[in-house]
């Protein structure tokens, strides 16, 4: 065993920042020298990346030693397929989430000389997130999980904010009353998706990012068609004059969603969200790297360098208090004579926190793995679920207290 | 492909020594320090049944193991 996993979740994560701040310094060169539009620039940005999402995904279907190589990246992942009848109303969700979520993005940058102090209160999502997840998935974030939360959240507005620009009341309202919900709905969806089984098979990120690009791409286009339709067709010109920037931009997001995607499918997405605001840190060399052709307000008073300091020490902060408290366990489970262990496992998969259900030869029938933040909500959220499953005789608890694990 | 789950009881204070021994073998997914009945867990991937023999004997003849119970996987979900 040579390279050990702590937190697949974590890594998965800081990768997915880490290639998303790279993405936002290639958007911003493009829209600076050759898309100035930004309603052009958004809906040809998704024209090109469904092309290119289309042709990526098919490369990763290729099979080398009969794995495809995109298995790599998603273990869930076999090939490309057609969207099935069970995810249909999820894309439409999450394709509408993600289309409201960057028409407004764009509306914003069009409409305010100075964004960078009204976009960083994006990170407020992250409250929608724990809200939405404690009403509709029945899962009560836990104190540790709000106070991370909030530290990560409030870190990253301080840090990404610009004392240049005033802060404007239409501009905040867009934000909260628009942008976050729809992102919301995008990221709650696409982990609906992902938690999805298809043909018995965990659902793979590769075949949702395709097709959550579709549907985006759909919905961008109405609403881009019903506002401005000039905007709409001159989109389809932009898109074939910068096909080759609109690749690069688009098929290095490709992958940073998809590692999104799939560390969706592990933990939660307020967690998730938390984690991808370290695109603040990530996103400094790149700003430094395009401050060298793009004349750019990179001035720090020394106000505004200890702030942005104080923020990104929060973001790090509440990022390793998230990773620090989590617990793992190991449950052995004996079943009942005449009960169907298939029957049990399916019980199980429906409980939230367990990550890992094997049926087992030997002692026990089925060795269950699972996550909590605390010991308290492993007993409500947990212990109480399976005492309420009848064909279950006994179990016992074997808390983790430290573990190794191949990446 | 065929993965299990080794469970080990250990005689106490050889715990460092075990698992840096263990950490060391091949074909192992995952190595849990647990509390309970049971205080390491581990979850072998292997190739035959053969291999399984082979890493469980790898296993018993670390110092300080003191019994293993070997679950193998018939089914498995995961994330």
């Amino acid at each position: 065993m040579r390279i050990r996993k702590k937190y697949l979740f974590y890594v998965l994560l800081l990768i997915s920042s880490l290639i998303s701040a790279a993405v936002v310094s290639i958007d911003t060169t493009i829209s600076y020298f050759f898309i100035k539009n930004p309603w052009v620039f958004g809906f040809s940005a998704f024209l090109a990346g469904t092309l290119i999402t289309l042709i990526l995904s098919l490369i990763l279907s290729i099979p080398i030693d009969k794995r495809s190589i995109g298995s790599r990246i998603d273990p869930s992942f076999s090939r490309l397929r057609l969207v099935r009848k069970e995810e249909i109303k999820y894309h439409i969700i999450a394709g509408l989430g993600n289309a409201i979520t960057t028409i407004g993005y764009f509306y914003i940058l069009s409409i305010f000389i100075d964004p960078s102090s009204i976009l960083p209160f994006y990170q407020i999502v992250i409250i929608y997130l724990l809200i939405i997840e404690s009403v509709a998935e029945k899962n009560a974030p836990t104190l540790v999980e709000i106070q991370s939360a909030l530290i990560v959240a409030f870190g990253a507005i301080m840090a990404s904010i610009s004392l240049t620009g005033e802060i404007n009341l239409l501009g905040l309202l867009i934000v909260f009353l628009i942008i976050n919900p729809s992102w919301a709905l995008f990221s709650i969806y696409q982990r609906k998706l992902k938690m999805l089984r298809i043909d018995n098979k965990n659902n793979d990120a590769i075949n949702i990012r395709f097709w959550n690009l579709v549907f985006t791409t759909i919905f961008t286009g109405l609403i881009v068609f019903i506002s401005n339709r000039s905007y709409f067709f001159e989109s389809f010109e932009v898109t074939m004059h910068y096909m080759h920037y609109l690749f690069i931009s688009m098929g290095v997001t490709f992958f940073s969603y998809v590692l999104y995607i799939r560390a969706l499918g592990i933990g939660k997405a307020s967690t998730a969200q938390a984690i991808r605001a370290s695109t603040v840190l990530f996103s400094i060399p790149f700003s430094i790297l395009i401050s060298n052709y793009i004349p750019f307000s990179l001035y720090l008073t020394p106000t505004l360098l200890v702030i942005k300091i104080m923020g990104l020490t929060l973001v790090i902060l509440g990022i390793v208090s998230y990773a620090l408290t989590e617990v793992k366990a190991y449950i052995f489970i004996n079943i009942r004579p005449g009960y169907s262990v298939e029957k049990i496992m399916d019980d199980l998969w429906k409980i939230n926190g367990i990550t890992t259900i094997a049926a087992v030869a030997g002692k026990y029938d089925i060795i269950a793995k699972i996550r909590t933040r605390t010991l308290v909500k492993g007993y409500e959220r947990i212990v109480r679920k399976l005492e309420e499953i009848e064909g279950i005789r006994n179990f016992t608890w074997h808390s983790i207290l430290k573990e190794w694990e191949e990446i | 492909m065929i993965k299990a789950y080794i469970l080990t009881v250990t005689y106490a204070g050889k715990m460092e020594k075990i698992l840096k021994e263990m950490r060391k073998l091949e074909n192992i997914e995952s190595i849990a320090v647990v509390a309970g009945d049971y205080d390491i867990i581990v979850k072998a991937n292997v190739k035959t049944l053969e291999d399984l023999m082979k890493l469980t004997d790898k296993i018993q003849s670390i110092d300080g193991i003191k019994r293993t119970t070997t679950q193998v996987i018939e089914k498995e979900i995961a994330l």
